[in-house]
């Protein structure tokens, strides 16, 4: 038999147990997400170095970011990427899920194969298609050999190339994951909304726009802000095809690449990369912003 | 809406500490330099880089002999691998674990010395200068520091190596390889118009170390600001953007690292590369079917030279036992025997005439081995410890963008000064 608990050491019990279940994963957060995050903001208004601790220097990492052409460039890769990434991997995904959706023989084939990049390193995937688009690449011999180019284009050494051969390889790389949120999200909308429809006489492309849709508002919208985030926190694919150069005169690099660069080695600059990161910050939290207003206004 | 914002505030949190950088404080006072001539005696740890497994067996024979020359010592010997290797030295420096004998090469020592993190080795060790080349123990000398930081180990410096096939191939003879750059781009033009631009001879890009061999002067005499954007380092620039343009070099150069155009030639695309005295190993990995068709020749201009060495931490607790350790793993026999495995030169006085530098075996891995060594009377630090790894690649990137035509030559080479002043000066 237990001896009953007296009702203050039950309530101290109630109030003690839920921080003794939380504390492991607050600890982990706080030591790794938010004392990072304030270390970050503080060393943005120094000029820290690796080896010494720096000192207050107020807004001269952000006035800095003023005359950084590297950084204009960086932006307007990140903004570039982020705009073409975003309405492709928020539709694309999309009608892939529903051409997959259906229960045909053999379709478990094709949704695995759309996966198959999801898996795979970033790392590998961009390595891979930097032999495919390089002069001497597949892509650009194939090309030469049936007659369509007359010498290769420059994928990995000319800017606007470069962004874009990154933008493809993201968005490959991105459709089957975001495609697997979508399936679970078609799941949701409702059969007999498509057979009413269909009754009614409307056909794929309007039971499409009309129907799934509407039914997939949501997800659309949580797809949209974490493709918008990804975008603009773009690193690997532009490092990897870039050869870690940011091409000519480092006009293809990103803002992480930027921060990279600044953060790295015996001389780092930890005061003017924490500023960038600053800077980053700020610009990925406008999505965030949106989809809290828009699921607002949907609500 | 608290809950909103608070929802925010968390998600704000994830993003930032995603690209979230710590600082570090400097390492304490150094111990006195006192210390160093006492006993022999105890505990010290010693990091190599990139040794194992290659070298385990020399590296444990050369520590037994050490700790059976001097009873009571212990060595602790940690080998970190080739990747990452400045991020753990800087991690250790600013946590205080600095080993007491380091392998570093002297870029990797200034920032250290920059802190009073190594000792001068001078202080403690008279002979220094005695038993050590003079290339050697300068590349241990910093500008505004006084003192020798550290044993100078091996050295090393580039030769050419020529595809012999792809030369004959293309109309020119691997015996007459070209000397200076004019040679090169007459003989790349020679080249492409038989290949029809499916091979190339040449494939780097110009870097810091062409302009000191063109005599422009890098750095200030005060070490205060750069100063190589001048006419001459603009011509130098010129000539290879002319012969980008020309077509004689792949575009491969525009995004290549520094090892890029070594790729390229293992890979059979071009015929010409720089690299050090046993770079014919690593064809032999990277293509074995090249490597007996490689021949090596002469450096065009001042040949580079490199240095690796040993530091000893300023904080360690056993300094004479440290002290002894680097000396004895840089001594004359320790770095013989070393060079005999691997194509490597001591940095000692001492080996200078051994006749295993200086006469080959027939093979071309031989033949570059003896080039190496007779270049290494005449070669240079080329490029100043100054320089780093962000100034290096905004200067590669200008150069890349000069090379194109977008921007001149000398407005790449303004940006390129601006920039690492801007770097120097923060």
């Amino acid at each position: 038999m237990t001896t009953p608990l007296l009702p203050a050491q039950s309530a101290l019990r109630r109030r003690i147990i839920p921080w003794l279940l939380v504390a492991p994963a607050a600890l982990w957060l706080f030591v790794f997400n938010v004392w990072p995050s304030l270390n970050t903001l503080v060393l943005a208004f120094t000029n820290a170095k690796p080896l010494s601790g720096g000192h207050f220097t107020g807004l001269d990492n952000f006035g800095r970011m003023l005359d950084d052409t590297q950084l204009v460039d960086a932006l307007l890769n990140s903004i570039v990427f982020m705009a073409v990434c975003l309405p492709v991997l928020t539709f694309l995904p999309l009608l892939l899920a529903v051409l997959v959706e259906k229960k045909i023989p053999g379709i478990t084939f094709f949704r695995t194969a759309f996966y198959t990049p999801v898996v795979a390193s970033a790392v590998v995937v961009a390595l891979i298609w930097s032999w495919l688009l390089s002069d001497r690449g597949v892509i650009n011999g194939l090309a030469q050999e049936m007659g369509v180019l007359q010498g290769p284009l420059p994928f990995l050494t000319d800017r606007w190339l470069l962004v874009f051969s990154a933008i493809t390889l993201t968005v490959w790389k991105g459709l089957g994951y975001y495609m697997i949120i979508y399936l679970s999200a078609l799941g949701n909308v409702r059969r007999e909304l498509h057979e009413a429809a269909a009754v009614d006489g409307a056909g794929p492309v309007r039971r499409f726009w009309s129907v799934t849709v509407p039914g997939v508002r949501n997800t659309m919208l949580l797809v949209s802000v974490l493709v918008a985030v990804s975008a603009l926190r773009v690193f690997s694919e532009l490092f990897v095809l870039s050869n870690g150069t940011g091409g000519p005169g480092g006009r293809a690099m990103s803002l992480v690449m930027l921060i990279q660069l600044y953060s790295r080695g015996f001389y780092g600059h930890f005061g003017y990369a924490s500023a960038l990161s600053i800077l980053l910050f700020v610009i990925t939290i406008g999505p965030m912003l949106l989809l809290a207003r828009l699921s607002r206004k949907a609500a | 809406m608290r809950r909103y914002w608070t929802g925010l505030a968390v998600a704000a949190v994830m993003v930032v500490s995603g690209c979230g950088l710590g600082g570090a404080d400097p390492q304490a006072a150094p111990a006195s330099t006192a210390a160093a001539t006492g006993e022999v005696k105890g505990t010290v740890t010693l990091q190599t880089w990139a040794l194992k497994p290659k070298f385990t067996t020399y590296m444990e024979g050369v520590i037994g002999a050490f700790e059976k020359k001097y009873p009571g010592t212990k060595v602790e010997w940690i080998d970190q691998p080739p990747d990452a290797y400045s991020e753990k030295v800087l991690n250790q420096a600013a946590s205080g674990t600095l080993p007491d004998v380091t392998n570093l090469p002297p870029d990797f020592a200034r920032p250290l010395v920059m802190q009073d993190m190594l000792l001068d080795v001078a202080q403690v060790d008279p002979k220094l200068a005695e038993e050590y080349v003079a290339g050697g123990l300068d590349a241990y000398k910093f500008r505004g520091f006084s003192g020798t930081f550290g044993y100078p180990w091996y050295l090393n410096t580039d030769v050419n190596y020529w595809n012999s096939e792809l030369m004959k191939k293309n109309g020119l003879d691997p015996a007459k390889p070209p000397a200076t750059f004019d040679e090169l781009v007459e003989q790349a033009r020679i080249f492409k118009q038989k290949s029809g631009g499916k091979a190339y001879l040449m494939s780097r890009r110009p870097e810091l170390g062409d302009l000191t061999q063109a005599g422009v002067k890098i750095l200030s005499d005060d070490g205060k600001s750069f100063v190589f954007n001048t006419p001459e380092a603009a011509a130098v620039i010129d000539k290879y953007r002319a012969a980008y343009k020309e077509g004689l070099l792949p575009r491969d150069v525009l995004t290549d690292t520094y090892a890029g155009n070594a790729k390229l030639f293992n890979e059979g695309t071009v015929a010409w590369t720089t690299a050090g005295a046993n770079h014919i190993i690593a064809v032999k990995t990277d293509n074995p079917s090249l490597a007996p068709k490689v021949v090596p020749s002469v450096a065009m201009g001042i040949p580079p030279l490199y240095v690796q060495g040993l530091s000893v931490s300023k904080k360690s607790k056993n300094p004479a036992a440290a002290i002894a350790l680097a000396r004895w793993v840089t001594s004359p026999e320790n770095q013989a025997a070393f060079a005999h495995e691997v194509s490597v030169f001591p940095s000692t006085k001492a080996s200078a005439n051994d006749p295993f530098f200086t006469k080959s075996d027939g093979t071309n891995g031989g033949d570059a081995k003896v080039i190496a060594f007779k270049s290494l009377a005449t070669a240079k630090v080329l490029q100043p410890f100054e320089v780093t790894e962000a100034m290096s690649k905004f200067i590669r990137q200008q150069i890349a963008l000069a090379l194109t035509g977008e921007v001149s030559s000398k407005e790449a080479l303004d940006a390129a000064v601006a920039k690492c002043n801007e770097l120097l000066n923060q």
